[in-house]
């Protein structure tokens, strides 16, 4: 493997002339120079529908964007519904322990393990997400949060049995929404398995982005 | 003949009333927040609307503080906190390079800021986010991943290999996700972010030789020939 | 050429994110062929270039708020063009697609003055380009296909001028070697 000579490189860069190489360097210079010349600079025209393509895609967001629905998960993907129950952590006070379980749906594989529950989409701007509470003694659970103007009566949870497990099925628009759960109508508890921010009154919200696909963690 | 209606339509939309705004900010509280709590924050929407900044998040923040029973004045503090921290995002964002932010870009800083990332951080983002990135995307999932518990460097440090490595927009969205996998078997956010960073390294997906542009050089006129 | 065509570049841009979603054809149909040999040969196909330009075009309206100056769109529109090269170029790459190149030559129509070998030679070099890294590719496109100078590459992609100079005498030397090998 010979490289070529340095002067040989910058008579390619177009900083020597042929006439300014060294003589033995010569024969060499013009075979590079064949080289490079031998690449095609012709111009590439692109096809005469491509305007039209690229307004109509442009008319269509400009229209959509209105709505400001999420556009980053507009790519149809496969889906993995997963539930996850972390371990329920008891509170300092001693009441009844809670722990959030959010459904999350991440990447592939596409088939829905059996018995697992879904975030069906409705149509594509309502996606039915599923919200689940280990709150073993507690007497009302609701899930209050952006999507319901944090109304603690607009969406009770039901008891699943006698384990304590309260469930509800909602159905949200595309978004990211902040939520948490409302333990016997004064206890407000975040998700400990979702992301958590600071609600400025010193507590903590659960964060949601419920997708055309589902809701997942952002 | 176009300049004019340009200048046409730029007129109107300064002329328009802002009462019909106002108005809506008023049926959204009325009913879920006390009358004295919505008229501060009817004030604070108002300077905000005047500096451009998105108007919604304070309106859900007086009614989330409300329906939580939390008291009157705390409900304004947080409304006018929130506003303070909108108005340190489109900064940071002009800063960064954006002309004009958008609302989404807005709110995204700002929920950034809350997650714990700094105003200095925030605009490094967003200008290592340009221009092939969305901010309002790239903010959202910084902002995430800090609210994870993930430490903000670490937050950035993680998104700039990504960003670096030129992965798409749906690479970046699936960060936290991924971070969720490793704390579901046990690992600190920290650690977690850690194991997809080697993760990452260790399939070569991270750029190799080539150094990216600096995002905030000017990108010159194209002296391309005819 | 109506009055249109003629109206500054930053104009237009204002105009669009003003509301005015029509005028943003003007962009298009300027850009839409300047960049196009750039993206052919980054990406090996005159389609895969039409795809490329296109979203790139259509991405620049989604962002074009974020167009810090709207002046220099061209540039800005390079830059969303090149990186979008770039992830497709990754992305075959994972998916172990190497860079192809078509039987004729990219740009188009086969050529009637038929020089059996000119076009021969000619392939092989494509073939060459292909095999390089694609930052070399691009150094060795902007500058002998595209025609730019060190300092203008270096504006466009952000590369020190030194650091396109060892990537281009890279480039020299890999392609030298990979018609070598071609021929024998």
């Amino acid at each position: 493997m010979t490289n070529y000579p340095l002067p040989v490189k910058q008579l390619l860069d177009g900083e020597l002339t042929l006439a300014e190489l060294p003589p033995e360097l010569r024969a060499a210079g013009e075979e590079a120079l064949g080289l490079v010349a031998s690449v095609d600079r012709t111009p590439v025209t692109l096809s005469p529908t491509l305007d039209a393509r690229v307004m109509a895609a442009v008319r269509h967001r400009a229209t959509s964007r209105a709505r400001r629905v999420w556009r980053w998960f507009a790519t149809p993907r496969d889906l993995e519904l997963r539930l996850r129950v972390r371990p329920w952590a008891a509170w300092a006070s001693g009441l009844a322990a809670a722990a959030g379980v959010a459904l999350l749906l991440t990447r592939p594989p596409a088939r829905v393990p059996a018995g697992a529950v879904a975030a069906r989409v409705a149509t594509p701007n309502v996606v039915f997400v599923r919200f689940v509470l280990y709150a073993p003694g507690a007497k009302r659970v609701a899930v209050a949060g952006t999507f319901n103007q944090w109304d603690q009566t607009a969406a009770p949870l039901v008891p699943a049995g006698t384990g304590g497990v309260w469930s509800t099925t909602l159905a949200l628009p595309v978004g990211q929404h902040q939520y948490a759960f409302v333990v016997d109508g004064r206890r407000w508890v975040a998700d400990p398995a979702a992301p958590a921010v600071d609600d400025g009154f010193g507590r903590r919200n659960s964060v949601v982005a419920v997708t055309a696909q589902g809701a997942r963690t952002l | 003949m176009r300049a004019l209606r340009l200048v046409l339509i730029v007129a109107l939309g300064a002329a328009s009333p802002r009462g019909s705004a106002a108005q809506d900010a008023a049926a959204r509280m009325d009913g879920r927040v006390p009358a004295d709590v919505a008229r501060a924050v009817q004030a604070i929407a108002e300077g905000a609307r005047a500096r451009g900044l998105p108007v919604e998040p304070l309106i859900q923040k007086a009614i989330e503080g409300s329906a939580k029973g939390v008291p009157a004045e705390r409900v304004v503090e947080a409304v006018r906190v929130l506003a303070g921290r909108l108005d340190e995002a489109q900064g940071a964002l002009r800063e960064a390079g954006i002309a004009t932010p958008g609302a989404d870009a807005v709110e995204g800083g700002a929920y950034a800021l809350t997650a714990g990332l700094t105003a200095s951080q925030v605009r490094e983002l967003v200008r290592l986010s340009q221009p092939s990135y969305d901010p309002a995307l790239t903010l959202h999932v910084a902002a995430t991943l800090t609210a994870l518990g993930v430490p903000p460097e670490q937050s950035l440090q993680v998104m700039e290999r990504r960003i670096q490595a030129r992965q798409g927009a749906n690479e970046l969205l699936d960060l936290p996700n991924e971070v969720e996998v490793g704390m579901a078997r046990g690992a600190t956010p920290a650690e977690a972010t850690r194991e997809v960073e080697e993760t990452e390294s260790q399939q070569g997906v991270t750029s190799t030789s080539a150094a990216p542009p600096p995002p905030n050089r000017p990108a010159r006129a194209n002296p391309h020939k005819p | 050429m109506d009055s249109r065509n003629g109206t500054p570049d930053e104009a237009v841009v204002r105009a669009v994110l003003a509301g005015d979603v029509e005028l943003y054809a003007v962009l298009v149909e300027r850009y839409r062929d300047r960049y196009a040999r750039y993206a052919a040969r980054m990406l090996g196909s005159r389609d895969a270039a039409e795809d490329a330009v296109q979203d790139a075009l259509v991405r620049a309206f989604d962002r074009l708020a974020d167009c810090r100056e709207p002046a220099k769109f061209a540039g800005w529109l390079f830059l969303i063009l090149r990186n979008r090269c770039f992830a497709e170029r990754r992305r075959n790459q994972r998916q172990g697609r190497p860079l192809e190149y078509a039987d004729e030559a990219v740009a188009g129509p086969e050529r009637s003055d038929g020089a059996v070998e000119r076009r021969e030679s000619v392939q092989a070099v494509e073939h060459a380009l292909g095999q390089l890294t694609p930052e070399q590719r691009e150094a060795f496109v902007l500058k002998h296909v595209e025609g730019l100078s060190y300092d203008e590459i270096a504006g466009l992609t952000g590369a020190t001028v030194a650091s396109l100079k060892m990537r281009m005498h890279r480039a020299y030397d890999r392609l030298r070697d990979l018609l070598k090998e071609h021929e024998s």
